[in-house]
């Protein structure tokens, strides 16, 4: 808890992070990134900077996160096709429904903790999954997904290529920047000593479950802004949007990269990314063997993710 | 004045009756505590009183309000604030951190959702967390991990969390267990430094009960049966018969 830092100091990691993103476009291709990619990386690091602030600070694993992605994703479709095209409205709607959806869920599945926790919000997420694929088959499209959605616009400018990027990155920075400030607000420290000792918190006079309910309604609608992103760089909504592999894969990242950090997670969201898209045609077809070998590796030898490999690094080049 | 006034509490756990119509008054800015035998439910009335257990019947009233069927950290920011058996604090939090928390909890109740705003550039907040750390003497641990501090001094941070709220009742359940001699002195010390709190001690070690009480209660099967001065609490028959006569004081 330093005091009296200069804004630079203070936003050290915000404006690399902005400074990496906004140049992605120059030095992505050079290491086999295409077009396109870059945009979902943006996009992602959104959903696990949201999602890290529930499992990394609270310490509550959630299996259902896609739910909310996906609610968020359909709405924005549908958005797009009854409504109108312009970007903004159908972003604000989709995020409100979806965290709307989020506060109910949490209420439910915050009266559980550890595994108990993480079973509960994995059975919402099938449930929305299904009632995607069955009930409301005529709004979602089904197993076809939802299609036929009109090129999003935002003023007057059609959200394609480069468009789309840079909003995306410019929606990942704005994002990033609040998540360090909610870390380092009272409610951030309310957030980590409910990972810490739940128990004393409240014997001091705290309301863990509100906090609890608030970082869980928060990290959904971060999931919520990367599901109606989606939308918006690739008009299509498949049924997997709401599915628990991609729940799955947003945990994976966040371990990857090491979690409670924040950056930890984007790091592992654009890695894993760029592993799945780039790195997996060199490899071949056994790419995903290869992914789950690195996976186990960092879970066996460094728990805290390629941040702490870094943390490591950098105490070894401080002794030589 | 009674601050805490507990009457006709009765509790059980299926078939054992843990408390069984306590009456019990807790006169302000006096050191009261509580002993007996193992199981006699010293522990099943401390939790009654933070909120943990809701007992079967009775009431219990702070301060002329009641304390049942109110949530721990509503208690909490009435005024009462318990130090447990092991010493509960925030493990992977500095020193400085874990009394940051409670310090909020008194400037913002138990929610608030201020998201935005920095804790670091609460500097009189700070200060204030600083001070209560440096008065429990652990002023050159402040930004210490928790987890890494001795018995005695997670002892002491826990205490610094508990006063940083300012409480006017203190419970303390067992605060010198597994304490090595000096670590206990040290404890008896700072309890009795802590003027115009009240506090609630439930201990098994005579030296520390005789030291620091003023009024004794004894419970035995879920019953008080005596209550008076430490000199009383010595000669009473019912406590020897009871307590006394099996720990050899």
């Amino acid at each position: 808890m330093n005091t009296q830092q200069s804004f630079f100091e203070r936003n050290r990691a915000v404006i690399l992070f902005a400074a990496i993103a906004l140049t992605m476009p120059l030095w992505f291709p050079i290491i086999g990134g295409y077009s396109g990619l870059d945009t979902k990386i943006m996009i992602f690091c959104i959903f696990v900077v949201g999602f890290d602030l529930l499992l990394g600070y609270t310490g509550y694993l959630s299996f259902g996160h896609a739910a909310f992605f996906g609610i968020a994703a359909y709405t924005t479709g549908l958005m797009f096709k009854g409504f109108s095209d312009n970007i903004i409205p159908a972003i604000i709607v989709a995020v409100i429904v979806s965290t709307s959806v989020a506060v109910v869920i949490g209420l439910l599945t915050l009266k559980r903790t550890g595994i108990y926790f993480s079973i509960l919000t994995l059975a919402f997420g099938e449930m929305f999954h299904s009632m995607a694929m069955a009930m409301l088959q005529q709004w979602t499209g089904g197993e076809n997904g939802l299609t036929g959605m009109p090129t999003p616009m935002l003023f007057g400018t059609k959200m394609q290529g480069d468009a789309v990027f840079y909003f995306s990155a410019f929606m990942a920075i704005v994002m990033f920047y609040v998540a360090k400030r909610i870390e380092r607000s009272p409610v951030g420290l309310m957030m980590r000593a409910i990972k810490c000792n739940q128990q004393r918190l409240e014997y001091t006079g705290i309301n863990a479950r509100k906090y609890k309910l608030l970082t869980f309604v928060i990290s959904a609608a971060y999931a919520a802004l990367a599901g109606a992103m989606m939308v918006v760089y690739e008009p299509f909504v498949g049924h997997e949007f709401l599915g628990w592999h991609l729940s799955g894969e947003v945990v994976l990242m966040s371990v990857i990269g090491g979690v409670g950090t924040l950056v930890g997670p984007m790091l592992g969201a654009a890695f894993m990314l760029y592993f799945e898209n780039v790195l997996s045609a060199d490899i071949g077809e056994h790419w995903l063997l290869y992914l789950g070998i690195i996976f186990m590796a960092v879970v066996i030898f460094m728990p805290g993710g390629f941040m702490e490999a870094m943390s490591r690094l950098k105490a070894r080049f401080k002794q030589q | 004045m009674a601050i805490l006034d507990i009457h006709q509490v009765s509790l059980s756990f299926g078939g054992l009756k843990a408390l069984q119509n306590v009456n019990l008054k807790i006169e302000e800015g006096t050191t009261h505590a509580l002993i007996g035998p193992n199981g006699a439910g010293k522990s099943t009335l401390l939790n009654v009183l933070t909120g943990m257990l809701e007992p079967d019947d009775g009431s219990v009233m702070f301060d002329g309000k009641p304390l049942l069927d109110v949530n721990p950290w509503d208690i909490n920011q009435l005024g009462i604030a318990k130090v447990f058996q092991t010493p509960a604090i925030f493990p992977e939090m500095t020193v400085l951190e874990n009394v940051t928390i409670p310090v909020f909890a008194a400037r913002d109740g138990s929610f608030r959702m201020n998201m935005f705003e920095s804790s670091d550039h609460q500097r009189p907040l700070i200060e204030f967390a600083e001070e209560q750390i440096c008065e429990l003497g652990l002023k050159d641990k402040m930004h210490t991990r928790a987890d890494s501090l001795s018995r005695g001094d997670k002892r002491r941070l826990e205490m610094a969390i508990c006063l940083a709220h300012k409480p006017r009742l203190l419970l303390l359940d067992e605060p010198t267990a597994g304490m090595a001699r000096h670590e206990t002195e040290q404890t008896i010390e700072l309890l009795n430094s802590m003027k115009g709190i009240t506090k609630v001690i439930v201990e098994h070690d005579m030296n520390v009960v005789f030291s620091l009480a003023e009024k004794i209660s004894v419970l035995a099967q879920g019953q008080i049966i005596a209550e008076g001065a430490p000199n009383e609490i010595k000669g009473h028959p019912k406590v020897i018969e009871a307590y006394l006569g099996e720990a050899q004081v």
